[in-house]
């Protein structure tokens, strides 16, 4: 089986999520790892990687996604979760 | 533009930091100042000291470097002295008791909850002895290892140890070589069994043996580039190069000024020699070495001994380590006993030095495989070293359960670990003993266990690898472990096969267990090592070897220990800490 291609430590923002992958014609569950990563020096960009666990999957191979974005986007993002996470939190309220 | 790191080295690095922490060890650990903490905890390492991880903060690791894993019993029982006087923490670790030294995977001494306030006493007694924490952490010369008992060991090509002492006096406290993009790891190795583990540093003497002009000339063979971390696992490449032995500190200065020249200094992620060799090959390491390091023409590699190395190699017709009893050159004898996860209690520590003094012992070596061995037992004196009460507790004829396991620091004191270790693995290991039968003709088995993926614990190089994961049992999220399968060194390196993902902690005892019940089952033959039967076998083969199960085996740290600030105290909640604390062990006051 193919090692994992994103490291995991105690700096990996999440190192235990629910996932799954989706296409035409397959979906698949997997757990997944998910981190944040900024440049250590003058960074200009943040990066956000997702792997799903290779051994639970048999549709893609192993691999990671990355998505990069700007300072703005980020926070675009970072937006959206908070209010998607109000939300979420009112529900619960409820 | 040069990383952070790089600019606070520029700043002060090196032999000047010593003044810095004699000061900081006057002034106390308020005197560091805060905003300044990562810059000066990154300095501290070139003189052996790191931070522990968040929850216990003002104390240190401190790591002693000793070539080759080599001391005196004076030396040893130093060691033990310190630990016990000053390596004492606010909580007792539940097998450990409250005072113990580490013997790690590079041969060299960890101690934990060193208070900065002590460091000049602790340097004191170190040095009186001449033991030094120097470089044993940071971007320079690291502790160069090798076999312990070269120059007594029975079997031998070529006696390395006048060598690395050389080695190790020209390269500790050198200004020209102080200040490397990243670490420098060596390891020379003069023996048939391969226990300098070469194919894991950055660069590697190997024992060869070349014809030059009509003579026979023993002498190395140089690799560079290997390394387990970052992901990245390389075994160090063939550049082509016998070196003879009145020639490796020129090739051995050439290669590390090599590296400080080109190595990257932007990018530290990138910085290991590893990635010098994958972007120039093993060829232009060896021309520019040649054309700019080196002022005599380079002969190419002579004939190795690969092919006898057994050390870690999980091999069926010897065991890959140096525990039991051994022939010297000298007729006497060296006692290879079995040190669990490289953990002995001080006052062991202690024990073990009088009674090798007491027998006459002039060396104590410490394994890479965390295990020590005494040398210079007289034949007549074995029965009576061998029936010695410390002999039960560190065995040199252990079960193999409890012989070939490794485990790093783990979330106990480290900053990167998801994942409790030492303590767990402690535990693994009385449970295979205690419950699962061991396959005939097995005497050693190598279960190396790593909190993360750093690679502390060398977990790609074992029978059974297993690495921190995190995974959700019952509703909740519980430590766990990948697992990796045959991997080892040897005449041929290989890498581990990962073929599991997040095995819940407490059921890799009953992974293993059934996973040895099917080696032993379909297995060739007894003369069928368990790192072969792997290599027979394809992936989907090797992942439907065995299930993972709840067994008798209970796991005390299954919840989350990273968010303890010390997973054995009462009250492991991070409030509860009493960290920081002054020179005393007492709480300093809050800023809050």
């Amino acid at each position: 089986m193919a090692d994992r291609v994103m490291k995991v430590n105690a700096f990996t923002t999440f190192d235990l999520l629910d996932a799954s992958v989706e296409g035409h014609g397959f979906e698949e569950e997997a757990f997944a790892t998910l981190n944040v990563r900024t440049a250590r020096e003058a960074p200009e960009a943040i990066s956000l990687e997702l792997e799903l666990d290779n051994t639970e999957l048999e549709s893609v191979p192993p691999h990671a996604d990355r998505v990069t974005l700007s300072a703005a986007e980020a926070r675009t993002l970072a937006t959206e979760l908070q209010s998607a996470a109000d939300r979420v939190a009112a529900a619960e309220d409820e | 533009m040069p990383s952070k790191v790089e600019r606070w080295k520029d700043e002060t690095y090196g032999m000047e930091v010593r003044d810095h922490l004699l000061r900081f060890a006057e002034e106390g650990w308020d005197a560091i100042p805060e905003d300044e903490h990562d810059a000066w905890f990154e300095r501290f390492k070139w003189w052996g000291l790191y931070h522990q991880r968040k929850g216990q903060e003002s104390y240190f690791m401190m790591r002693i470097g000793t070539p080759m894993g080599r001391m005196t019993p004076e030396q040893l029982r130093t060691v033990g002295e310190v630990a016990e006087e000053y390596a004492t923490g606010p909580v007792e670790n539940p097998e450990f008791g409250d005072a113990y030294a580490d013997f790690t995977t590079r041969q060299s001494i960890q101690l934990h909850w060193i208070k900065v306030e002590d460091i000049a006493d602790i340097w004191d007694e170190l040095e009186s002895v001449g033991l030094s924490t120097i470089q044993a952490c940071g971007d320079s010369w690291r502790n160069i290892v090798g076999s312990p008992v070269a120059g007594r060991d029975a079997d031998e090509l070529i006696d390395v140890w006048p060598i690395v002492q050389e080695l190790h006096e020209t390269f500790k406290g050198n200004d020209l070589y102080s200040n490397l993009p990243r670490k420098w790891k060596v390891a020379m190795t003069g023996d048939r069994r391969g226990s300098g583990q070469g194919d894991i540093n950055d660069l590697a003497f190997e024992p060869a043996v070349k014809e030059i002009d009509g003579e026979e000339v023993e002498g190395f063979n140089v690799n560079v580039g290997g390394g387990l971390a970052r992901k990245e696992p390389r075994f160090a490449r063939d550049i082509d190069v016998f070196c003879r032995p009145e020639n490796a500190t020129d090739v051995a200065a050439g290669l590390s000024a090599l590296f400080r020249d080109y190595g990257d200094r932007e990018d530290r992620f990138n910085a290991r020699i590893k990635f010098l060799v994958d972007e120039w090959g093993p060829e232009k390491v060896r021309s520019v070495l040649q054309e700019e390091y080196v002022d005599y023409e380079l002969p190419t590699a002579g004939e190795g001994l690969r092919s006898e190395y057994d050390y870690n190699a999980g091999r069926a017709d010897s065991t890959g380590d140096y525990i039991g009893v051994y022939d010297q050159q000298d007729g006497q004898n060296f006692v290879g006993l079995s040190v669990l996860v490289g953990r002995m209690a001080a006052e062991d520590v202690i024990e073990l030095a009088d009674l090798a003094e007491e027998y006459g012992s002039e060396m104590i070596g410490l394994t890479q495989r965390q295990n020590v061995i005494v040398g210079d037992v007289a034949d007549d004196d074995l029965d009576d070293f061998l029936a010695e009460d410390l002999l039960d507790e560190h065995s040199p004829d252990p079960h193999p359960f409890m012989r070939g396991s490794i485990a790093c620091t783990g979330t106990e004191y480290c900053s990167l670990s998801i994942v409790e270790t030492k303590n767990r693995m402690v535990r693994y290991g009385r449970w295979l003993r205690d419950n699962v039968p061991v396959p005939e003709g097995v005497e050693d088995f190598h279960i190396h266990l790593s909190g993360c993926t750093a690679s502390c614990a060398q977990p790609q190089i074992a029978d059974i690898s297993l690495r921190g994961m995190k995974t959700r049992k019952d509703g909740d999220a519980v430590e766990a472990f990948d697992v990796g399968l045959g991997g080892g060194l040897g005449e041929n390196p290989t890498f581990a096969d990962w073929v599991k993902m997040r095995v819940p902690a407490d059921e890799v005892p009953g992974y293993i267990a059934n996973l040895l019940e099917t080696y032993e089952a379909e297995r060739a033959g007894p003369e069928e090592s368990f790192r072969d039967f792997v290599a027979d076998r394809d992936e989907d083969e090797l992942a439907a070897l065995a299930d993972s199960e709840e067994t008798s085996y209970e796991d005390p740290y299954l919840g989350n220990t990273k968010m303890t600030w010390y997973p054995y105290a009462e009250e492991t909640a991070m409030d509860a800490s009493p960290a920081p604390t002054d020179g005393r062990g007492e709480p300093l006051p809050s800023d809050d």
